[in-house]
């Protein structure tokens, strides 16, 4: 217990989690203000089993979820408007939203290009005044100058001010003081708590617990007997206990990421693994370009039936070959699918990253095999520099 | 307005607090002690002070789970003010404000059922002039809140007119007297009693380079000093208090803790001149 009665001695600090909600709608309606009139749902075009991506709060309403096949939102919300995502107009959007909080905040963590962001203002009070008023100003600002309009929440921790933020949405604004972040969870319903795992809710409704409150009944020890290892995350959970700090973006440890949605979900072995390259190809182009390379990938499997999925594979020896990485992919694939369950999406994430290894290898045939591998990636780079990226493509990509 | 100044000071029952107790910086100042939470500040501040005014409810409309749960956080005898939220104020929407107004009735009913409300605080914006439309919605609003004990708040000078203090009195809505900065535009300090009921003086600090600003750290920034709050017992309160029952007065010059230093000043200087004050009935 030495760690949460550590948390109470510190001074309190205070977090304001400004979220756009339906961000990526939200953004479409400052494009094209006709769209305000409508429900809005923005899912990939062209196929029949595309999923949402993001919908607007009266396409909510009616039942459309994320990942949901747009067959089905649409029959849901038939006058809804869709639309296919702009990942960069989300992206750009986000860096415009950043700029306006900056000032404001010494600490600001972007937590995706999904209108989320918190802001540590501990200890601003003589610069900015109270929290809350830096709350609205933002707010205030944001919607000035973005036509935007941010829900904000002041809470002495990102857990507490994430709730606030699900309790108000889409709009407006809530102030949890330190001291009050038990009683402020106790009546809500576990499926607001961040972080609770979906398996951990349906075991703690079967034992009849729905509210928080509920859950903070309970002692460490009695948590510990259905789960275990996790008791001391649902301790704290339900008692909103959160000593996670706000990472500063330039904290965010740098990584490169790429997706693919499959337009039809797919359980098909030779199109994942031609897709894998393709996103392990995409890595390799990117490291190169910044001249790093990684020392560990991850890949992200969402299943069709929600279930997700993650698994790493690391290499002592950083690589940005695209051939070692997709070898790389393949045992993390490998771990990862596991299910017979069809695919939706995979995310392929390289990070711990450093500048490329310089040393020789010490035996000349696995040196020779990697220069040869090397070579070869340099001279397809070359081809595409000269022809364009989509001039020259492996197998295994035109598989996928 | 003379018909109530038969009353002497001494059945004039004054209370003094501050605009707002949750303050980091007065953990700072020695106020609270090191290391208080703000949801652990209210106990402590209700042992100086029996009244306060919400300023969060400005910022964010009141919910009545919360607000119930801060009035169990202060003693039974504790009163509040609440300021009115900004979308009835400041950020007026047309064809919302009438729903705010009954979510904001909805959120302080925990305040109004246990008697602990003292008064409503509508805080008008400088922009909010005069006008035709201007007055039709602020006699909207007052009907909206109507028998709440409220108290109107005007920044803007125009509103400085005998029909003005004569509709509040009909009304008997009290209306707020002001100690701010002398600049231009600005509502002057006034002792105008409109409501038999209750006065209500808000002190903001004398700060005029801050006041501008847009900075809260600047604009309330300001240390009265024992001359100028004696000035405005002499000149001031000793009239308001023959023309009502109850006074209510409160120092919103948080910045460094200014404010509840103040206020025990003016504490004193109310009870030298045989006030009562801060007894609660």
């Amino acid at each position: 217990m030495k760690h949460i009665f550590e948390h109470h001695m510190h001074n309190e600090r205070k977090i304001i989690h400004l979220n756009v909600a339906d961000f990526a709608v939200a953004v479409e309606r400052v494009c094209d203000i006709r769209l305000r009139q409508r429900p809005v749902v923005i899912a990939a075009a062209g196929s029949a089993r595309a999923v949402v991506y993001d919908m607007s709060d009266e396409a909510y309403q009616n039942g459309v979820r994320k990942d949901m096949p747009i067959k089905r939102a649409q029959r849901l919300c038939r006058d809804a408007v869709i639309l296919p995502p702009h990942p960069d107009r989300y992206k750009r959007a986000m860096q415009t939203l950043c700029k306006q909080v900056l000032p404001y905040a010494p600490l600001l963590e972007v937590v995706d290009d999904n209108g989320h962001l918190f802001m540590d203002v501990t200890g601003t009070h003589r610069l900015f005044g109270p929290a809350p008023d830096i709350g609205w100003r933002v707010g205030k600002e944001v919607r000035r100058s973005m036509n935007l309009a941010p829900i904000w929440t002041v809470a002495p921790n990102k857990l507490v001010a994430k709730v606030a933020s699900r309790l108000v949405k889409p709009m407006g604004e809530y102030i949890v003081a330190a001291g009050e972040e038990a009683s402020f969870l106790a009546p809500r319903p576990i499926t607001l708590l961040p972080g609770l795992e979906r398996v951990d809710i349906l075991h703690l409704w079967d034992f009849n617990i729905t509210k928080t409150g509920e859950m903070a009944a309970l002692s460490l020890e009695q948590l510990a007997v259905p789960f275990g290892k996790k008791a001391l995350h649902l301790y704290e959970l339900a008692r909103g206990i959160d000593s996670s700090p706000v990472q500063p973006q330039s904290a965010t440890p740098p990584a490169v990421r790429f997706s693919h949605t499959f337009t039809d979900d797919t359980n098909e072995v030779r199109r994942v693994a031609g897709v894998v390259y393709w996103l392990a190809e995409q890595a390799g182009i990117a490291l190169r370009d910044q001249r790093l390379a990684a020392r560990r990938l991850t890949i992200f499997l969402h299943y069709t039936d929600g279930v997700h999925v993650v698994r790493q594979a690391t290499t002592k020896r950083a690589t940005a070959n695209d051939f070692q990485l997709f070898d790389l992919a393949r045992i993390a694939l490998k771990r990862a699918w596991t299910r017979r369950v069809r695919l939706r999406h995979i995310h392929l994430l390289c990070d711990r990253l450093t500048f490329p290894p310089a040393q020789l290898e010490l035996f000349p045939a696995v040196r020779h095999a990697r220069e040869k591998r090397e070579k070869t990636v340099t001279a397809i780079d070359l081809i595409r520099q000269r022809f364009g990226r989509e001039s020259i493509k492996t197998g295994r990509r035109l598989a996928a | 307005m003379n018909n109530h100044q038969t009353a002497t000071r001494h059945d004039c029952r004054l209370l003094v607090g501050t605009s707002g107790y949750s303050y980091a910086e007065w953990v700072e100042a020695g106020f609270y002690p090191a290391f208080t939470q703000s949801g652990k500040m209210l106990p402590l501040y209700a042992k100086v002070f029996p009244i306060t005014e919400l300023n969060y409810t400005w910022y964010q409309m009141p919910r009545a789970e919360a607000v119930e749960r801060m009035r169990r956080n202060a003693p039974d005898h504790f009163l509040f003010a609440a300021k009115l939220t900004r979308t009835l104020t400041h950020e007026i929407d047309p064809r919302e404000w009438q729903h705010q107004a009954e979510s904001f009735r909805d959120g302080i009913s925990p305040f109004i059922q246990a008697q602990q409300l003292a008064a409503l605080l509508i805080q008008l914006p400088p922009g909010f002039d005069r006008t035709a439309a201007n007055r039709r919605y602020l006699a909207a609003l007052l009907d909206a809140l109507q028998g709440l004990p409220l108290a109107v708040e005007f920044r803007h000078v125009s509103w400085v007119h005998d029909q003005v203090f004569a509709e509040l009195e009909r009304r008997r809505v009290t209306l707020v007297a002001v100690d701010e900065p002398e600049l231009p535009g600005l509502f002057p300090p006034l002792d105008v009693v409109t409501n038999p009921d209750f006065f209500y003086i808000r002190f903001h600090g004398r700060n005029q380079k801050g006041w501008r600003s847009g900075n809260m750290q600047k604009k309330f920034d300001y240390d009265y000093s024992d001359a100028e709050l004696h000035h405005w017992v002499e000149q001031k309160i000793v009239k308001m208090a023959g023309q009502s029952r109850t006074g209510i007065i409160f120092f919103n010059n948080h910045v460094a803790a200014q404010a509840p230093k103040n206020a025990e000043t003016m504490i004193n200087l109310l009870r030298r001149e045989g006030f009562q004050v801060n007894i609660l009935v």
